[in-house]
């Protein structure tokens, strides 16, 4: 129901607004025609603009909501004129605005966010591709759940002052931070952030270069990070091998940050994946397992040990294919913040004792997760031993680093056949020390019984009383 | 004492290659495994040699296999098909060493060139020769290179169940690395047996030329 009225909305805002567009483009193309340049077209506004700045671009004008919110209606006029919505005009987004209705008296408005949410959908008729890539993204899902700060469109673009995408590119400028303030400190003061700041610097990344402007999904789901990191170093995977045994399997099962922020905190997430599907396994919408189940196999509450963890695989595997749902691990950063706090190479971690040790830092805390419905991980914690653990051979099958998750059973069993490779020998070779002297008896005695049977006479190979055993 | 060739050529190549290797391998897979523990050289060191020196056993155990697979030679690892003899036969042999060598008795077994194997060694090597080397070297080959493998070893369970896997036969090796030079050594004299891996040529003693452990 609300959808389809929210649709009936927005195509007679788009027609209205199709129209007002059409004349604005008509009167640039004849501007154009008469020899004006489109920049001096561009920052000059409109006449009816004119007339609505008259009012709104009166500091401190604003309007008392009924729930006590205040609603700021100042516009700034040379930031409306520079904008690239100048083109459009006021009424290309505030098209239901008539001189019959304005100001809208009879029009409550509940509240500010109300106000922006109708607006966000005067976005889509212009930037419906825009529009189609943030719907599928984690803001859109927290706006579904209804979070009431998830961004939307003029959170991140202030609507009466959007310049051109490669006009706002400046570190300063970025809304992300307004949201991720944490997270944007680290970056700032990353090999990343750093780069960034130099002046003239627009080729070392800013946010939207690896989580996307409009379709951001959930960091920690998916490959769209680690590609991030590698459509930038190409060479990466290369340069790696040259040095790093195994370096694929590493870009596999290791996060970038967990070596290229050395002073992170780090930790394996066991995945729960999807062998017949090829991907994470994600939670449906309305049908909330992953935690209940944990819980239930999670007797003591201590986080899952080894039994309860292949419990928990057994229930993802009660109905269909056997072995469908396995574990898969990876080493990543313990935060968002963490994950932002990039070193230059000089700084990765190259050494390998760092991980391939026992007790290694990484190897302390462990979760197991699911995607959740809005595209984030669920997690639920699990015990440091189910890494080390031979009860976990099959569980945590996907996931092994020599060294800093080896079994410890398997160190006993080494201990044991190096005691015996020690022990057989020396045990025997003692063995024949001890009977040294009933062995000779028995030999001296086989000599005279020889002899005996020859007929020739062998005292001296005889044996006495005082050979005899004691 | 009279002699006979047993140890051909290739088979004394192969045995001293893979004799070197195997010490190499142990010692390099003990610091991989146990970093911090044991210091010799460093992970990545450890890593790079222990690659390096199994692909040359892998080769070298093309050497032995070649040779058996075309040469008459190969009797020596027929298994023999009657288990009653068989194991008759090995209990012989076990009594021997557990009862019957410290007393001076001879060895049971009566090396020649088609049955250089007593019972107990011909088992054994049956089972290293054709199910543990080979396996050791399958897991090690997927282990080597995880992300070109991961087909294969997701098949097999997952790489912590290979590596499991090759782990457990390095357990067995290194026992067996104590213990075989050790057998070895109770020949008729003490450098015997090394000494015929070497010249190709073991010593047959006669009923009467048998010596005690001691």
């Amino acid at each position: 129901m609300t959808s389809s009225r929210s649709n009936g909305t927005a195509k007679k805002t788009t027609f209205r607004a199709d129209l007002v567009i059409a004349a604005k483009l008509a009167l640039a193309a004849l501007l154009a025609a008469i020899g004006l340049t489109a920049s001096a077209a561009g920052s000059v506004l409109s006449e009816p603009d004119q007339q609505c700045l008259g009012c709104h671009s009166a500091k401190g004008l604003e309007k008392k909501l009924a729930n006590g919110e205040t609603l700021s209606l100042h516009v700034q006029g040379p930031a409306f004129a520079a904008s690239v919505h100048n083109m459009i005009g006021c009424a290309g987004c505030h098209a239901d605005v008539t001189l019959k209705n304005h100001p809208p008296v009879k029009t409550k408005i509940a509240t500010t966010r109300e106000h922006t949410l109708a607006l966000t959908e005067v976005c889509r008729t212009c930037h419906a591709d825009k529009f189609k890539l943030y719907e599928g993204s984690i803001h859109a899902a927290l706006l579904r759940d209804g979070n009431p700060i998830a961004p939307v469109c003029t959170d991140c673009h202030s609507p009466h002052a959007v310049r051109a995408k490669a006009a706002r590119e400046s570190i300063t400028d970025v809304p992300c931070r307004n949201c991720h303030g944490s997270i944007f400190d680290a970056y700032a003061e990353s090999v990343h952030g750093k780069a960034r700041s130099q002046p003239g610097n627009m080729s070392a990344p800013i946010c939207a270069d690896c989580h996307r402007a409009h379709d951001v999904s959930a960091a920690t789901t998916g490959d769209q990070l680690k590609n991030a990191c590698l459509g930038c170093h190409q060479g990466a995977l290369a340069s790696h091998q040259t040095w790093l045994p195994n370096a694929a399997r590493h870009f596999d099962a290791v996060s970038c940050p967990a070596c290229h922020a050395p002073a992170a905190k780090r930790k394996v997430d066991l995945r729960l994946y999807d062998n017949v599907a090829q991907q994470r396994v994600a939670e449906k919408a309305g049908v909330p397992q992953f935690e209940s189940r944990a819980r239930l196999a999670d007797v003591k509450g201590a986080g899952l040990d080894a039994m309860a963890l292949q419990s928990l695989l057994r229930e993802f595997n009660r109905e269909g294919i056997d072995n469908k749902t396995t574990l898969r691990g990876r080493l990543e950063v313990s935060t968002g913040v963490e994950a932002h706090q990039l070193a230059g190479n000089a700084q990765a971690i190259r050494d390998c004792a760092k991980c391939h040790r026992q007790g290694a830092d990484p190897f302390q805390s462990v979760t197991i997760s699911i995607v959740g419905p809005d595209g984030r991980p669920l997690r639920y914690g699990a015990q440091q031993e189910v890494l080390n653990s031979m009860i976990s051979v099959d569980s945590v099958g996907g996931f092994y680093a020599i060294g800093g998750t080896r079994i410890k059973l398997l160190d006993m069993l080494l201990i044991l056949a190096l005691l015996s490779g020690v022990a057989v020998p020396a045990g025997h070779l003692m063995l024949g020390w001890l009977f040294r002297r009933y062995a000779k008896k028995i030999r001296e005695q086989e000599a005279s019984r020889r002899a005996g049977a020859q007929g020739q006479p062998q005292s001296a190979a005889r044996p006495t009383d005082a050979d005899a055993p004691k | 004492m009279p002699s006979i060739y047993v140890h051909p050529l290739p088979v004394r190549i192969w045995h001293w290659i893979n004799a070197l290797g195997f010490v190499a391998m142990i010692v390099t897979g003990v610091q991989i495994r146990y970093v911090g523990l044991i210091d010799l050289m460093s992970f990545r060191s450890a890593v790079v040699l222990h690659n390096w020196i199994g692909l040359v056993l892998i080769g070298n155990f093309f050497i032995w296999f070649l040779f058996y697979l075309f040469s008459d030679k190969i009797k020596v690892y027929h298994p023999e098909l009657s288990p009653a003899k068989h194991f008759r036969a090995s209990f012989r042999q076990l009594k021997y060493y557990g009862y019957g060598i410290f007393k001076g008795e001879p060895n049971p077994h009566h090396v020649s060139v088609y049955h250089k194997f007593n019972p107990m060694q011909s088992m054994t090597y049956q089972v290293i020769m054709l199910l543990l080397v080979p396996l050791q070297f399958y897991t090690g080959v997927l282990l080597w290179d995880v992300k070109r493998f991961s087909g294969m070893i997701d098949v097999l369970g997952g790489v912590r169940v290979v590596d499991t896997l090759h782990v457990l036969i390095f357990i067995f090796f290194v026992g067996f690395i104590f213990i075989h030079p050790y057998l070895a050594s109770l020949g008729h004299t003490r450098t015997a047996h090394f000494k015929a891996m070497f010249t190709g040529y073991e010593e047959v003693e006669d009923e009467a030329g048998h010596t005690p452990l001691r």
